[in-house]
């Protein structure tokens, strides 16, 4: 029995192609049916916006708006173009109500959910709680309180963050990121010798997948 | 299209240990506030 693939993978909770590229990933893989690899993925951690206030008064339009200088016709546009594709992925994106925040604490929270083995978990449930559901992901209290869905204990998932125990390994992941010269995500190193950048259609990952699996039973 | 992906150097500034793999070229990244095609940023 050959060793897992491992698939490590750059991204932020308030990516919109992040999430879309997770799932297009998990649709490669499960496109392959029997003949899909053993997988071990883990997510890094890539703060997209460092600045973003955890309290942002007003909605994601507004936002853009004034971070880009863009008219508000032109960032709905977007916004709606990227609600349908994650339509077609099977994702329900709803940037009318979505709360904006900074996402230190979420990826904090994705390091102790990795210590625990359920980083998996968590990433999923924090992008349906920011993309679908609105939640708050930039404040503890919301953090636990998700953590606590997938299965975290409450109490330490809190101290971790109250403590940030996990602020150095986020701050890691983002300068292992630089030094890769990741400077977008979604980004996926599949077994440590293949790059792949964005929101890839499943075909491509199954592609890639089978690629390296082939070349590690070689 | 061929079942192998290929593959391209790097852009990285740094050596890396991988090798970039060529997918769909419109596949969006997001940097910033900013998601876009990495060949022409679009939005």
């Amino acid at each position: 029995m050959s060793e897992p693939i491992k698939i490590d993978i750059w991204s932020d909770i308030a990516c919109p192609w992040c999430y879309i590229g997770k799932r297009n990933l998990e649709g490669g893989i499960s496109s392959l049916g029997d003949d899909a690899p053993d997988v071990e993925i883990t997510y890094h951690s890539f703060e997209l916006a460092p600045d973003t206030p955890v309290d942002f008064e007003g909605s994601e339009v507004d936002f853009l708006a004034k971070h880009k200088g863009l008219p508000a016709e032109r960032v709905r546009e977007m916004l709606d173009h990227v609600t349908g594709v994650a339509a077609t992925a099977g994702l329900d994106y709803h940037f009318d109500t979505l709360q904006h925040t900074k996402t230190l604490k979420a990826h904090e929270l994705l390091h102790f959910a990795k210590e625990q083995g359920l980083q998996l978990e968590l990433s999923e449930r924090l992008f349906r709680a920011y993309f679908t559901e609105s939640r708050h992901v930039g404040r503890i209290d919301e953090l636990v309180e998700l953590a606590a869905e997938v299965g975290l204990d409450a109490e330490a998932a809190r101290e971790s963050l109250e403590s940030g125990r996990f602020a150095a390994a986020v701050q890691a992941d983002i300068a292992q990121a630089q030094a890769y010269g990741i400077n977008g995500v979604p980004f996926f190193v599949i077994d440590g010798k293949y790059g792949v950048s964005g929101a890839q259609p499943s075909e491509v990952f199954a592609r890639a997948l089978s690629q390296v699996a082939d070349e590690k039973a070689a | 299209m061929s079942d192998r992906l290929d593959t391209a150097p790097s852009d990285a500034p740094a050596p890396v240990p991988f090798a970039m793999l060529d997918g769909d070229a419109s596949a969006m990244v997001c940097e910033g506030d900013v998601c876009y095609v990495p060949a022409a940023p679009v939005e």
